[in-house]
């Protein structure tokens, strides 16, 4: 019989390594930054590009995209091949995968400083991003259908179900999110408005981490921890149950990030009920990974690399069952918009995704390399300094989580708030934040050790790029008789699948889009509700450039703790014209969408120029350079049309007007400033940010209340 | 017991298959510190016999395959696991597999088969570890013929693509067998090949459960309240997006509802299914109308749930039967034994140890216990279990012996073909022909009950439909309908007799008590008297002791004579026959056995009997008055009286306990084929108002046991299978009790390991207990009915709920069944750790 | 809000292609056998004999 001599392809998934170690360091080291601005704001060195506001988005596809994407595929290379028992469907695909995917990261690394963005949390990327990321992907997902499709081992592991659903998830999720109308090389609007728009983010924020985050790394967890403990995985069939059932539940639960919002009550209740239910497969899952060790734990305590996975496990079952406490209405009442999100994630980030990958680095280099780990030792110490530095990063977070939370809430006995000043709710956790960025500091020194010991570990050994195996290859298939007919196509080959699942996709988008243009509008327009000006516009657009959405929500919830604060609750009228959304979803500073009217032009033109002038204590960094910068105007034209596009009812032609209206509104707001003793060229950028904060919220401030709220 | 085959495996004998008892004493203990263990098998081996790569072997057989593995670059086999092998044997008959070969063999294993390319799956009881998997499936280094490979591991199977131009069938199976993975093939395996996993189940309860979840997900929005803007847009698309969903529910998943439904109306006879499947059909015509006519949102949730939950409880049953299953067919080894030839001479080896190629002596009566070739000259065989035919058919030397076939005359030599099988044997057993008039009480009421629950619960499902809608209460009345039909669950009763026989079975099984089948169970428990045989039952016919009168006999007369009693299986011709050793040189000719009388034939041109004094006398062999009247087994040469041997039996341990105890509570009897002489002794042991008989021939036996079952008495029969075959089959429960080699008898329904002798009495209570238990189980579910149906008549169960509730009934009851049973099994110290347990082997392997 | 159409389509259509895929795999019997992959992916396939070529059983019988 014939048998097959071939060679699994171990350079790819060392390039993949490389990166990964890379881009933890990076990604991390943009989080440290970032985290120690929290306390010091003078920490962004007064330059734009490294503050805050672009900073965050810098620092979560770094973590996200670059160290945990680029970590997912070292495993999904490695375990594929070995899997399926073939090499890659094809190396030049590989390779266009790693470098394709990597350029998208420093890409995404040199234009978020720049404030190109388009602000959708974990969707900052601009079009032309968006685009090759989706290209890379769809480079990825044929390179692995074409592999398994190739396999000579006919049963699929239960790892390789997870692959395939992230590749086909993501590809989706993806796309839809990121539909929006260019604007120029680097502008576009989301093609969503207000309340969809955010639908539609958080039905992708939550699954891009139910399947970037989780599945990838699930699949990864049932090939690498069964291979370290040497023993078979817990139960086969309970690791199928738990995908299936995983994969079924979770395209339902994303409303849960919009509790409280203006998002209609029962689709909240419907994400907060899918949340809930998948507590079951996650601890299923997480109870799999654990079992398997059941009667190993001497070898954990030898070995470093389970001891990460054991730790990962545990993380990831902990933030399975907090993400579904989090979507308990009263419980997310208290937690929305604090530090205690921020622990969430970190437990998830830190925990599951980070210890998984490092026990994965640790576990491929000696075996690629066919040497012993340069130092257990060094190992255990980057462990420990790990856990210490996880501890001292989620604790932290959440007591300060909980307290701000309970501060916000806080009346006195004769129903004033206890803490009417915002900024005495931030000075409070200043302690908390300056804990975490030590746990932060304690996470990174534990990568560089890593780095370190994996280095020497290469060095030592010599690198295997091509394994060569035998395999007996599998016989001319032959189906019985008693198959129906439509089996033997399906049969045929995974890929014939993915193409179905292209198409049905592409028709699914399709019914999509077609209703979305055709049903009319049924969220009840406010007629006192008018599209942005001009010079609003632009001004918006700098407030998204600058990132302000990521201290500053626009969002005030039905609770009486926020109206006595903010103003009347948000109604989802009100955002009819805001592509996209800006909501926000972390409140480091006050909400600000009833912020139109309450101060005078000139305390916005002293707070932009130096916060503490306005109020003193402020962790709110300086923009000095708003003030100085001119406003550009040459793409102004091409942002209504694009507005336009996407359904903002600018009447024909206006564009060629928008400009003189820009100037007279700007205008309008230099005698302002006049009579706050500020001499001000209309020409500056701060004019146009002044124009939209003062605009925010006024819209129904005139007849407020008279209309029917969104949520009764 | 592998301690006992230690001197055979250190004389590199072969001594017995490379089976899953040696794979796990392998694995489980480790060799004692004075021997090396094997580097293959782990085995403990003397230092220095066989050594290769500083490595030393048990066996030339191991050493064989460490080398072949070395060479073919499989060397990791010893690395991924430790001491992963089985012993082999080296010595393994080269053309044992040639039968492989026969196209008609061939055709009947292979899987898939063209010119070029075939697939074959074989059982490989020896598969124990990751290592095996690895090794099998790198067969393709070991072989040129050989292609992709594939492991079962649950199912001890492998599948194996070979080329049949390089490598015939027979190549494979000797391949295996070399590396230490025998093949077993059993005719139940061949027969049942092509069974497929029913994946269908799997697929309807995905189906179900994936429109529960949608439509779940969207009828939550309308208990919730849709808000007054948002609502009316999607009230109706939701509306449909279920009514779709629900489709393939009704149209896939619940497919054999109604199937069965249909099947059982056009028989006119009703079947659970049929209320089930009217209550579908009313949820879904209701819902649709509901939804369609827009008057509200219908029960599709419920109706899918309801249709995923019933699907649930149906695969948790069949996994239940299925476990059972399999315990029955690899756990519940008859206790029988047969002799097997070996270099070193003759050994008793149960029959679920003995492989193709062995050699074996079957003496008169006993039963061919797998397919084999005859090698003696002639053999009469009595077919009357196989094929009803009674009159046995002559065979000679080389012709093809059927399993289950019986011999009749002098012991013959035969080796065998195919390995045993149990599930063919059992169902020989089982066959109608052997079948007792009795009605298995259970079923039929269960079957009774069923059918009148049927109508019941239709009646009361309408009545409340009527009620409520004469109430004006219409849409409750359909909900109470519904609910009705879908609460009531008979399944549970259903269940209750078979699981819980089924257990008791199993159980006993594992004991050396093996049982016809569950229903056995019933009839032990309604014994109330017990007639006992003496030989061999009472007494252990291999202890006794033995001694002769009258005139000496020559060596050579001796060896005659026990030449001519090993013929015979009867207790004392066994006894007898151990005086000298069986020599090849004495041929027995025209040998004749008559039940409970004695034997005849020539030896060495000598006329011997062999028998009782009424045997001799019939052969008018004047017997002098001067010798003892205790003689049991009186000697004639050539028509002239030589002398007696007497027998002096020695009884089982603890069987004066057992009969004391057996007397308080049974009609307790002795029959016995011997003489009075013993009588006293028996009279202590039976108590006073005990029945001793004695000088029984079998007629007198079956009459005794008619004797007293007209007087309203149950009996149970205790003998051994053969010369009280006719008192076994008329007792109401008749046992066999089988010690060394057993003589399978049809007749019984019972075959008992001699060592469970004593245990008798524990035995029917148990089986009292046991139907106690189904008692118990009949009246829970039946309790469940009536709260269930009631409580749905009244229209407040949600037909959700009652899709819930009945499969856990028929759980509650299942679980109840096993679980009393297994404990009242342990109570009368039944249980125990005999047999190989498959389920904790594939624990070992999780190393 | 009609823009849940189009999640909900977009979601019925992923939970529509994941539920024939699972119908697939299970025809194909990817789920018949639920032990043996889980202990098959913790050996490593042997490497390629370059070195030795298969020797046929035979010749390895009686060393």
């Amino acid at each position: 019989m014939n048998v097959e001599t071939f060679r699994y392809d171990n350079r790819i998934v060392r390039a993949f390594a490389i990166a990964t170690i890379v881009f933890a360091i990076v990604g991390m080291s943009a989080g440290l930054l970032a985290a120690i601005q929290l306390f010091y704001p003078a920490a962004n060195l007064n330059l734009e590009y490294t503050t805050f506001g672009r900073l965050r988005p810098l620092h979560t596809n770094a973590v996200i995209f670059a160290f945990v994407g680029n970590g997912m595929f070292m495993g999904i290379y490695y375990s594929l091949q070995r899997l399926c028992k073939a090499r890659m469907f094809s190396d030049t695909l590989s390779w266009i995968n790693f470098w394709g995917w990597n350029a998208v990261i420093v890409a995404a690394a040199v234009t978020l400083p720049l404030g190109l963005t388009t602000s959708k949390e974990y969707a900052e990327l601009e079009w032309p991003i968006d685009i090759a990321i989706a290209v890379v992907w769809v480079v990825f997902t044929v390179n692995l259908l074409g592999t398994i499709a190739k396999r000579r081992e006919k049963h699929m592991y239960v790892a390789i179900w997870f692959y395939i659903a992230t590749a086909l998830t993501v590809a989706v999720l993806h796309i839809v999110n990121s539909l929006a109308v260019p604007a120029g090389a680097f502008k576009s609007y989301s093609i969503y408005a207000g309340v969809q728009d955010a639908l539609v983010q958080w039905w992708y924020g939550h699954n891009a981490v139910a399947f970037f985050l989780t599945t990838p790394y699930l699949g990864l967890m049932y090939y690498f921890l069964p291979k370290a403990a040497d023993r078979p995985v817990f139960s086969y069939r309970l690791s199928i149950i738990h995908f299936w059932a995983l994969i079924f539940l979770y395209i339902w639960a994303g409303p849960h990030h919009l509790l409280y919002t203006a998002l209609p009550d029962w689709a909240q209740s419907l994400g907060m009920v899918f949340s809930l239910m998948l507590i079951a497969p996650s601890w299923g899952g997480m109870l799999n990974g654990l079992l398997t060790l059941r009667g190993a734990w001497d070898k954990v305590r030898q070995d470093p690399m389970l001891k990460f996975m054991v730790v990962a496990v545990t993380a990831y079952g902990m933030a399975t069952l907090e993400g579904p406490t989090l979507a308990i209405k009263s419980v997310n009442s208290l937690s929305h918009y604090t530090d205690w999100t921020i622990a969430h994630v970190h437990t998830g980030a830190l925990g599951w995704n980070g210890f998984l990958t490092f026990s994965m680095l640790y576990w491929l280099f000696p075996k690629m390399y066919r040497t012993r780990l340069y130092s257990v030792k060094l190992a255990n110490y980057h462990f420990w300094i790990g856990l210490l530095g996880i501890m001292f990063y989620v604790v932290p977070m959440y007591f300060s989580g909980v307290t701000q939370g309970l501060m916000w809430k806080q009346f006195t006995a004769d129903g004033f708030l206890q803490y009417p000043n915002f900024l005495e709710t931030v000075i409070r956790l200043l302690p908390m934040h300056r804990l975490r960025a030590v746990g932060g500091g304690l996470f990174i020194v534990g990568v560089f050790i890593m780095a370190w010991n994996l280095y020497k570990t290469a060095k030592h050994g010599n690198f295997l790029a091509d394994e060569e195996v035998q395999a007996a290859v599998a016989e001319p298939k032959h189906v019985p008789a008693d198959k129906k007919w439509g089996h033997r196509w399906l049969e045929a080959k995974p890929i014939t699948f993915s193409v179905l699942t292209v198409l049905a996709i592409l028709v699914g988008g399709l019914i999509e889009i077609v209703p979305f243009y055709l049903i009319k509008e049924n969220v009840p327009t406010l007629s006192s509700v008018k599209p942005y000006t001009p010079l609003e516009v632009l001004g918006r657009d700098l407030y998204i450039r600058e990132g302000c959405v990521g201290c500053h929500s626009q969002m005030i919830r039905p609770f009486r703790s926020e109206t006595e604060r903010y103003g009347e609750y948000s109604k989802a009228g009100e955002f009819v014209y805001d592509h996209p959304f800006l909501w926000g979803s972390k409140r480091t500073g006050p909400d600000l969408h009833r912020e139109g009217g309450k101060y005078p032009h000139a305390w916005h033109y002293h707070h932009m120029e130096k916060p503490e002038s306005t109020s003193p204590g402020s962790i709110m960094p300086p923009y000095p350079w708003l003030l100085t910068r001119k406003l550009d105007t040459s793409s102004l034209q091409a942002r209504i049309k694009a507005l336009r596009r996407v359904g903002v009812p600018y009447p024909e032609g206006f564009e060629t007007t928008a400009k003189q209206d820009l100037e007279a509104q700007a205008q309008q707001i230099v005698l302002g400033l006049k009579t706050g003793m500020i001499d001000a060229p209309p020409d500056r950028e701060i004019i146009a940010l002044i124009a939209y904060l003062q605009r925010l919220g006024t819209d129904i401030k005139a007849q407020a209340l008279a209309e029917t709220p969104a949520t009764p | 017991m592998l301690s006992a085959l230690q001197p055979a495996s250190l004389a590199g004998i072969p001594a017995n298959p490379p089976g899953i008892p040696q794979g796990i004493s392998g694995q489980a203990d480790p060799a004692p510190a004075p021997h090396l263990p094997c580097h293959h098998c782990g085995e403990p081996c003397s230092q220095g016999q066989f050594k290769l790569d500083s490595h030393s072997f048990c066996c030339l057989g191991c050493q064989t395959v460490f080398s072949l593995l070395r060479d073919s670059g499989l060397g990791n086999f010893y690395s991924i696991a430790t001491r992963p092998g089985t012993r082999v044997d080296a010595a393994a008959r080269p053309d044992r597999w040639a039968f492989l070969d026969d196209p008609s063999v061939t055709a009947r294993l292979l899987d898939f088969n063209d010119e070029r390319i075939s697939r074959v799956t074989f059982h490989l009881p020896a598969i124990h570890c990751v290592a095996c998997v690895w090794l099998l499936e790198n067969l393709y280094r070991l072989h040129p013929g050989v292609g992709r490979t594939q492991v079962n591991f649950a199912r001890r199977e492998v599948a194996i693509t070979f080329s049949p131009q390089k490598a015939p069938l027979s190549q494979i199976a000797s391949l295996l067998a070399r590396i230490g993975y025998e093949p077993s093939l059993t005719l139940a395996e061949l027969d049942h090949k092509t069974e497929r996993p029913r994946s269908r189940l799997g697929l309807q309860i995905a189906v179900a459960g994936f429109a529960f979840g949608n439509i779940m997900l969207f009828s939550l929005p309308l208990y919730l309240g849709l808000d007054s803007v948002t609502g009316p847009t999607f009230r109706g698309l939701f509306g449909w997006l279920s009514l779709a969903l629900a489709l393939p529910v009704v149209a896939f998943s619940a497919g054999d509802y109604w199937r069965s439904a249909w099947a059982s109306v056009r028989q006119r006879t009703l079947t659970l299914d049929v209320p089930i499947a009217a209550g579908l059909a009313a949820l879904y015509g209701q819902s649709a109308w509901e939804i369609l006519s827009g008057h509200g949102e219908g029960y599709l949730d419920s109706l899918a749930g309801l249709v995923f939950f019933l699907l649930c409880g149906r695969i948790f049953q069949r996994k239940t039967h299925e476990r059972l299953a399999f315990d029955r067919d690899y756990k519940g080894f008859f206790p029988l034994a047969v002799v097997r030839q070996t270099p070193t001479g003759e050994e008793t080896v149960s029959i679920s140890r003995l492989q193709v190629g062995d050699r074996l002596r079957v003496r008169h009566g006993e039963l061919i216990p797998a397919d084999a070739r005859l090698l003696s000259d002639d053999a009469l065989i009595d077919y009357s279990f196989v094929t009803g035919e009674s009159e046995p058919v002559t065979r000679h030397s080389g012709d093809h012996l059927y399993a289950g076939g019986r011999h009749v005359g002098g012991a013959v030599e035969l080796e065998t073909l195919k390995p045993v099988s149990q599930s063919y044997l059992t169902s020989l057993w089982n066959d109608e022909a052997f079948r007792k008039g009795r009605n298995d009480s259970f079923d039929t009421l269960t079957n009774r009950y069923s059918r009148r629950f049927t109508r019941l619960v239709l009646a009361v499902a309408v009545a409340a439909i009527l009620g409520w809608a004469l109430a004006g209460n219409a849409s409750r009345g359909l909900k109470a309908f519904t609910s009705v039909l879908i609460v009531a669950c008979p399944c549970a009763l259903a269940l209750a007799a078979p699981f819980t026989l089924g257990t008791a079975q199993r159980l006993l099984a594992r004991r050396g008590v093996c049982l016809r089948n569950g229903h056995v169970v019933e009839a032990i428990a309604k014994v109330d008297a017990i007639a006992l045989d003496k030989t061999g039952t009472l007494t252990a016919a291999s202890t006794t002791e033995i001694r002769f009168h009258g005139t000496d006999l020559t060596p050579k007369e001796t060896a005659a004579i026990a030449a001519l009693c090993g013929q015979s299986t009867h207790p004392y011709s066994r006894r007898i026959a151990q005086l000298a050793p069986a020599s090849e040189s004495l041929l027995v000719s025209g040998f004749s056995e008559t039940a409970g009388a004695g034997l005849s034939a020539q030896v060495g041109g000598r006329s011997i009997l062999v028998g009782s004094a009424a045997w001799l006398r019939r052969h008018d062999v004047p017997i002098p008055d001067s010798h003892p009247a205790s003689a049991s087994v009186l000697i004639a040469f050539d028509g002239r009286f030589r002398g007696a041997f007497t027998l002096d039996n020695t009884l089982r341990p603890e069987v004066d306990t057992l009969l004391h105890n057996l007397g308080q509570r049974f009609e307790l009897a002795l029959i016995s084929g011997d003489n009075e002489r013993e009588r006293n002794r028996f009279a202590v042991l039976f108590g006073d108002h005990a029945r001793l008989h004695f000088n029984q021939s079998p007629q007198d036996k079956l009459g005794f046991i008619r004797r007293l079952q007209s007087k309203g008495h149950t009996v149970m029969m205790v003998g051994d299978g053969l010369n009280d075959a006719g008192a076994l089959r008329q007792g109401d429960v008749g046992v066999a009790v089988v010690e060394g080699v057993g003589k399978f008898s049809p007749a019984s329904d019972v075959i008992l390991d001699s060592q469970m002798v004593p245990r008798l009495g524990s035995i029917v209570d148990f089986s009292r207990r046991a139907t106690w238990i189904v008692r118990v189980g009949f009246s829970i579910s039946a309790a469940y009915n009536v709260v269930g149906i009631s409580i749905a008549a009244a229209g407040i169960l949600s037909p959700l709920i009652c899709a819930i509730l009945m499969p856990v009934s028929s759980a509650t009851v299942v679980l109840f069944a096993v679980g009393a049973t297994t404990l009242a099994a342990r109570r009368f110290g039944l249980t125990s750790a005999a047999g190989p347990d498959l389920e904790s082997e594939t624990r070992n392997t999780k190393r | 809000m009609e823009v849940l159409v189009l999640l909900i389509a977009a979601s019925l259509a992923l939970a529509g292609t994941v539920l024939a895929v699972f119908f697939w795999a299970t025809r194909t019997g990817q789920f018949d056998d639920t032990t043996t992959p889980a202990m098959r992916i913790l050996t490593d396939d042997p490497p390629a004999p370059s070195t030795l070529s298969p020797t046929l059983p035979q010749k390895t019988q009686d060393p």
